[in-house]
């Protein structure tokens, strides 16, 4: 040998590494089928995000949340007006017209988007006032001035909610009842789209697909083709080959991902909405989801790679397993609490992402009661989209603390995956 | 001396492998050090599965395999002093010679510009050193054969394992790696070589080891083994100008018993001392100034041997 070290010796460890992974990486590099992969991951994403871009650049249409621009008895006044000045909205003979001096009627769109939401946070107290005035002015008795019964006339109430957590919102009649319709759903629709995304598109469909398609074969494709007496027959251990290959397609794979999500991140940085031209604040975002993508493609890998040593058609024991995660993807949507989420890698993984996106946009309970309360009528445009694809992290701790145990536990996964791996293929015969 | 310098650098005892219901090698004690070996046997008759066990690529049902005094199933650390040249054809052909050899010199720990130096090295000595920047697929049977020989020299090994290094390859080819193999015994190595042909192992090596039925039959000299064989018939087929007057100056020869001619310019002899005929029969010719184009011994094929050796049941499973 060149030198007195043994070829054994942890200082060549590191050599060996970056052989074999480099090995790997050229490899996949001249496969057509790792290019195919690739570019259907990337197409997926594209179409995800081509929906997206139709959203945001379409005008959203304001809607008239409180049904108030309405003029039901067709005498020119919109019902809001009418209600105004105490007219009955559903009788033509009876309209501010008539009333000394009598009003002239408003253009209905005066009576659209009138009266906003006036608070930002979920603070628990009187919060709301009744900028158009159809609560405050209406001559109307008090009682129907305080619906919500808290003692004071036309506000909004928050409390928060004894048994299930989170908040009721109770508003007085006509209080912050008709918000900016736009302004919300373009926002609500950009979290719930960048959630959806990093859910489904990331961790999902390139955390799972892209260990399918090319980690199960990294040690058996070489079994099979018998290429792999050339690895075995060097101061290597099986150990040390299992962990090697893994390292050169994660070398494939994390660029990929990391140029994946930078690629979202500048293209919805962009056309998101904002006060300036970028919205910088995602960048936040993007990296969790890249993050937990990462994690997701490492514990995967692993097990892929395990199931092909384990069985020459490992790819079968690696479809049900897409079908549950695929089951839990959906399971992670409607029931984010429930316990066996803790049972797949997905679930840990979104929980990741859900845990980052509460902690990087601490106002989103604010945004999912509001919109669902929607000023006391029907949810807002985005507000159920929204709820839908952001969760609470469901382990009963602190956001922060969640997605350190989220990642703490697919890096133990991936260990775990890691060892049986490689005991199996160190125990494997090589024919 | 350490218990390593003592055991041979290749040592089963006792080894068993079995799959399934076959059992593909028997109680095979053997040890080697030095030299070239030529391991003889038909298709499937333990070659490959030895050389496997060898390489810590399967684990024998019973029995103690040592190289270099360590158990390879448990240990890759032998490997580092020795090359192994697979049966298999598969090679990644997209790599050039260059590319496959330093790649898997690396694996040794060198770095890469070492892995290099020491490919560029072994492939020149392979002969393929004009061709080491060509993609292995555009190779031929000859040109894969010793790609495969240098990726297994890159680490200067002690022992050298090839499996069926010859099967498919062209004279040019065969001549080439044939005088590889010679070199590396020369230069202290312990070679094994692998092949159905017994031809092919006589080119490079007297000393062979004959497997059969995964069962060691012999173990030596190929000559000695012939020696053996001296009580068998055997017969040595000679073509010449004159084979009556040959036949006349062999007559009175005391290993010979039998004569026979196909036509006037062949000659069959029967003989029960092989040995001592191949001895004497140059001389006969010169002596009896005969022209002679050709001397076979159709008999002196591997398989042939095997039927002697296992008294005419070479064939019989």
């Amino acid at each position: 040998m060149q030198s007195n070290d043994s070829p054994m010796s942890p200082k060549r460890f590191d050599r060996k590494a970056a052989a074999v992974a480099e090995f790997t990486m050229k490899q996949y590099t001249k496969r057509i089928s790792t290019w195919v992969i690739l570019s259907v991951g990337l197409l997926a994403v594209s179409i995800i995000m081509l929906f997206y871009f139709d959203t945001m650049l379409r005008e959203i249409e304001a809607v008239d949340n409180d049904y108030d621009s309405f003029d039901p008895d067709g005498d020119g006044y919109p019902s809001g007006q009418e209600r105004l000045y105490g007219t009955d909205p559903y009788f033509s003979e009876s309209h501010p017209g008539k009333i000394d001096p009598s009003i002239l009627p408003d253009d209905p769109s005066k009576w659209i988007n009138e009266d906003d939401i006036d608070w930002d946070a979920l603070v628990v107290g009187s919060v709301g006032y009744d900028d158009d005035g159809d609560c405050r002015n209406a001559p109307i008795a008090p009682s129907a001035q305080d619906g919500n019964r808290d003692g004071i006339a036309c506000n909004v109430r928050i409390n928060e909610n004894q048994f299930s957590g989170g908040y009721t919102i109770r508003g007085d009649g006509y209080v912050d009842e008709d918000p900016d319709d736009e302004i919300y759903a373009k926002e609500a629709i950009h979290r719930a789209t960048i959630l959806a995304l990093g859910k489904f598109g990331f961790v999902f469909l390139i955390g799972i697909f892209l260990p399918l398609f090319m980690a199960t074969g990294l040690i058996r494709d070489e079994m099979e083709s018998g290429t792999m007496h050339f690895l075995i027959a060097k101061p290597i251990r099986r150990a040390e080959i299992f962990l090697y290959r893994l390292l050169g397609f994660l070398a494939i794979t994390y660029p990929y991902v990391i140029v994946m999500s930078l690629l979202c991140a500048i293209l919805f940085g962009f056309s998101g909405p904002s006060d300036s031209v970028f919205r910088l604040s995602d960048i936040g975002i993007w990296m969790v989801i890249a993050f937990a993508t990462l994690l997701a493609i490492l514990v995967y890998g692993m097990m892929f790679s395990m199931f092909g040593v384990l069985w020459k058609h490992g790819i079968i024991l690696a479809i049900p397993v897409a079908a549950w995660e695929l089951a839990m993807m959906f399971v992670s949507l409607w029931e984010p609490e429930a316990s066996v989420l803790r049972f797949s890698v997905l679930g840990w993984a979104t929980m990741i992402i859900d845990a980052g996106a509460l902690m990087l946009w601490p106002d989103m309970e604010y945004m999912i009661e509001v919109g669902m309360w929607g000023g006391g009528m029907a949810p807002l445009q985005g507000a159920e989209q929204l709820m839908v694809f952001s969760s609470n992290p469901g382990l009963g701790l602190s956001n922060f603390s969640s997605f350190i145990v989220g990642s703490v536990v697919l890096l133990i996964q991936a260990l775990a995956f890691w060892f049986v791996g490689s005991a199996l293929f160190s125990s494997k015969e090589v024919a | 001396m350490t218990p390593q310098q003592q055991m041979p650098v290749v040592y089963l005892e006792n080894v068993s492998k079995v799959y399934g219901r076959i059992h593909a090698l028997t109680n095979v004690t053997l040890g080697l050090s030095g030299g070239v070996t030529g391991v003889l046997g038909l298709n499937g008759a333990g070659k490959s599965t030895l050389f496997k066990l060898l390489m810590g690529k399967l684990k024998p049902n019973s029995g103690t395999i040592r190289l270099f005094g360590e158990d390879p199933w448990k240990n890759p650390a032998p490997y580092a002093r020795i090359g192994f040249v697979p049966e298999n054809e598969k090679m990644y052909d997209w790599m050039t010679a260059l590319e496959f050899v330093s790649t898997f010199a690396r694996l040794f720990g060198m770095t890469k510009d070492e892995a290099e130096q020491e490919a560029l090295r072994v492939l020149d000595f392979v002969g393929l050193a004009d061709v080491a920047n060509k993609q292995i697929g555009r190779f031929s049977k000859g040109m894969r054969q010793r790609t495969k020989i240098a990726h297994a020299l890159v680490n200067k090994p002690e022992l050298i394992i090839l499996d069926e290094p010859l099967q498919g390859c062209d004279p040019l080819a065969r001549t080439t790696i044939n005088n590889v193999i010679r070199e590396l015994g020369k230069s202290g190595c312990t070679v094994l070589v692998s092949s159905h042909i017994l031809t092919e192992i006589e080119r490079v090596t007297e000393q062979i080891v004959i497997l059969h039925h995964g069962k060691l039959l012999a173990l030596g000299n190929l000559h000695a083994i012939r020696e053996r064989l001296d009580q068998i018939p055997h017969t040595i087929h000679i073509r010449g100008e004159d084979s009556r007057g040959l036949g006349r100056s062999l007559m009175g020869h005391p290993a010979v018993f039998g004569l026979n001619f196909p036509n006037e310019h062949e000659l069959n002899i029967q003989t029960f001392h092989f040995g001592q005929l191949h001895q004497d029969l140059p001389k006969i010719i010169v002596e009896g100034g005969h022209k002679v184009e050709l001397i076979d011994n159709p008999d002196d094929d591997l398989e042939s041997i095997l039927g002697y050796l296992t008294g005419g049941q070479s064939h019989a499973k």
